[in-house]
């Protein structure tokens, strides 16, 4: 009889502690991505809080104005992308992990009403894309998504089908459509029908969305083959003599600027190269990690902002760089938090996002810091 | 330098690039990159695990001596527990040999779960971790991020219980090969008979405990115990024999209790009883037959 109920406590504690490991193992999915920032109108849009919402603040002041969270009621891991600004509406990617779906939903950004949702078969990450009436949005399912404005209504011939998740947003150009996929395509599509133009394959999965010189007619696109890759707008064929490699993946916009293509990778540096060659214009790159005395990794796309070109790292750091020296750093002290989020610049203010959802507003030229507008639930 | 970074240089990153070097060598198959790598662990462990596996089968062809000293000195343990270890000593027995290649797979199973969750990522901070893990010299994996998660339908990253179904099936085989790898290689005996019971009731339960905790672990995770599972049933088969396989050999709930290398050691003093010469036993009578003890009346 002891030894009977000696056996029952042993097996009580193995699987009282096989519960606990594996409720440490983390089985339930939980968001694996950055908080979006958007600027516009006078409004920053920011996904933040604890539980996540879109909040909306006020630009010169920092304070809040509204929230918008889809209808219902949300108990799981919440997906969100970042808002896009588009007539008198804005759009945001919005997934629950509890009830299963996705969809692309429209509030009013003046009350925060919803207006319409429309579904998606996976997980919206990249922002969607604005344009004459039109919401392109792409999901992990590799699925492109064309949809009225103002009604949510799918347009005819659409979505289309990449190979692999876009994690980029499309760009909108004419009566053209460019999307990036994580199966290492570009592809050109009819804005309208969504009919494939072209597609042209690349080194690696692409995760940032191309920039288009349009004197040049040519597409910049970085890939996690840590080529930057020059594409014919009109053909989809590479821009012969075209070459860079960066020494990590390349997982940001590229920003042209002073004729100039600037570049920032996983390995922690800025590059500034020429358009035609792709040739690093000296005394580029700038090394943000050398410059701290430590390893980085850059996810941000860099940002002209008065006569810098300015990046954000990792590590939490905003670092205003101009011929390839520093020019100011943010925070001066240890750094609150990651920075992934591609920081936004209006007139003499740069917006930053960190990974917790805090935003921080320093001045363009100093990096003086102004308002902070600390993430909901995490004080 | 912290202890999570001395984790992740010491242990995560080697394990991490291993995988990602076998996945670009075998053609884009990560549960083949798991298997090969499952099959260069266990031969690397090999000089730990040989003398345990030769221990359990010393300790099955003592139990015949075992069982004569529990019945000698069946009231007196502390006699017991001393002739217990001279007799480990001189058969060459550890009875707590199993323990040191279990504490050395621990940090093996926690460096390969978290291994196999950040090579086969599929959101974007995952993917982040992944790439700030790359060893340089193997960036010809950058083009094949993000990696073939795939096998058999089952997403090698997700649990059996964010994918359901069939994937079910797996927690159940590793807690199975976990069971029969178990009964191959228990330890009876390892002391009195309180241990014996604890011993006896670990065969059963950490099967059980391993087989749940798969339910919540990433199915690439279960796929390695299995294979492991299946290496050392292989390999403790070779060494003292596969009665232990043949577990629907009088199914009792004793025999769920590590009745496997018991029925080896059973087998093995079953020919001595058949073959020792009559009236060897002590204080026995012609024929067999014992004398039964006359009471006396007290007056």
């Amino acid at each position: 009889m002891r030894q009977r109920s000696r056996l029952v406590g042993v097996a009580a504690v193995l699987l009282l502690l096989a519960f606990v490991l594996s409720a440490c193992a983390g089985a339930t999915p939980v968001a694996e991505n950055w908080p979006g920032l958007t600027v516009s109108g006078g409004s920053v849009y920011v996904i933040s809080g604890t539980p996540q919402q879109v909040y909306i603040v006020d630009a010169e002041t920092g304070t809040q104005q509204r929230t918008f969270v889809p209808d219902g009621e949300h108990q799981g891991a919440l997906y969100w992308s970042p808002v896009a600004v588009g007539g008198d509406l804005a759009f945001v990617g919005f997934a629950d992990s509890a009830i299963g779906s996705a969809g692309l939903y429209a509030f009013d950004p003046a009350t925060a009403q919803q207006r319409w949702n429309t579904p998606a078969e996976d997980l919206i990450l990249p922002a969607p894309a604005y344009a004459e009436g039109v919401v392109y949005f792409g999901d992990s399912s590799g699925h492109v998504y064309a949809v009225d404005a103002e009604t949510g209504t799918m347009l005819p011939g659409w979505p289309f089908q990449a190979g692999e998740a876009i994690w980029a947003a499309p760009l909108p150009v004419g009566n053209r459509l460019y999307v990036a996929s994580m199966d290492h395509n570009i592809y050109s599509l009819d804005a309208e029908s969504g009919q494939e133009i072209w597609h042209t394959e690349l080194g690696g999965a692409v995760a940032a969305s191309p920039v288009m010189d349009d004197a040049a007619g040519i597409l910049y696109v970085g890939a996690f083959d840590g080529h930057l890759y020059a594409i014919q707008a009109d053909s989809g064929e590479l821009l012969e003599g075209f070459d860079f490699r960066a020494d990590n993946w390349i997982w940001s916009e590229v920003l042209l600027a002073d004729g100039r293509v600037y570049v920032t990778a996983l390995d922690g540096r800025l590059y500034a190269l020429d358009p035609s060659t792709g040739q690093v214009i000296s005394p580029y790159p700038f090394d943000a990690g050398a410059s701290q005395g430590s390893s980085e990794m850059i996810r941000a796309m860099p940002v002209q902002a008065a006569d810098n070109i300015v990046i954000a790292t990792e590590s939490g750091r905003v670092i205003a760089v101009q011929n390839a020296q520093q020019a100011w750093l943010w925070p001066s002290g240890i750094p609150e938090n990651s920075i992934y989020t591609t920081p936004v610049v209006v007139d003499d203010t740069i917006y930053v996002a960190l990974r917790d959802g805090t935003v921080v507003t320093l001045n363009a030229e100093t990096g003086v810091q102004g308002w902070t507008f600390p993430s909901p639930g995490s004080e | 330098m912290g202890i999570i970074d001395i984790w992740t240089v010491a242990i995560l990153r080697p394990m991490l690039n291993a995988l990602l070097w076998l996945y670009t060598l075998l053609g884009g198959q990560f549960w083949l990159a798991i298997v090969i790598f499952t099959v260069v662990v266990r031969v690397a462990m090999t000089p730990l695990m040989l003398p345990q596996q030769r221990s359990a089968k010393k300790m099955q062809e003592i139990q015949p001596k075992l069982q004569e000293l529990q019945k000698k000195y069946a009231k007196d343990r502390e006699k017991l527990a001393q002739e217990q270890m001279k007799l480990y000593r001189e058969a060459g027995v550890s009875p707590l040999g199993g323990c040191l290649p279990m504490l050395i797979q621990f940090p093996i199973w926690i460096g390969l779960y978290q291994s196999i969750i950040q090579a086969l990522g599929h959101q974007p901070l995952q993917l982040l971790a992944l790439a700030g893990n790359i060893y340089g010299f193997l960036d010809g994996i950058w083009s094949q991020v993000p990696l073939n998660r795939y096998f058999l339908g089952m997403d090698l990253s997700l649990t059996p219980q964010q994918m359901g179904g069939l994937t079910f099936a797996l927690p159940i085989l590793v807690a199975f090969t976990a069971w029969l790898q178990s009964r191959m290689t228990t330890l009876p005996g390892g002391g009195d008979g309180q241990a014996a019971s604890m011993n006896q009731s670990m065969t059963l339960m950490m099967p059980l405990m391993f087989g749940f905790f798969s339910l919540n672990f990433s199915t690439g995770l279960s796929f390695y115990f299995v294979v492991s599972n299946v290496i050392g049933i292989v390999t403790q088969g070779f060494i003292s024999g596969w009665s232990g396989l043949k577990f629907w050999e009088g199914l009792s709930f004793s025999n769920l209790l590590g009745g496997g290398a018991q029925a080896n050691a059973q087998k093995s003093s079953d020919k001595q009883v058949k073959t020792a010469p009559a009236g060897s036993e002590k204080g026995s009578t012609s024929g067999g037959k014992k004398r039964k003890k006359k009471r006396r009346r007290k007056r």
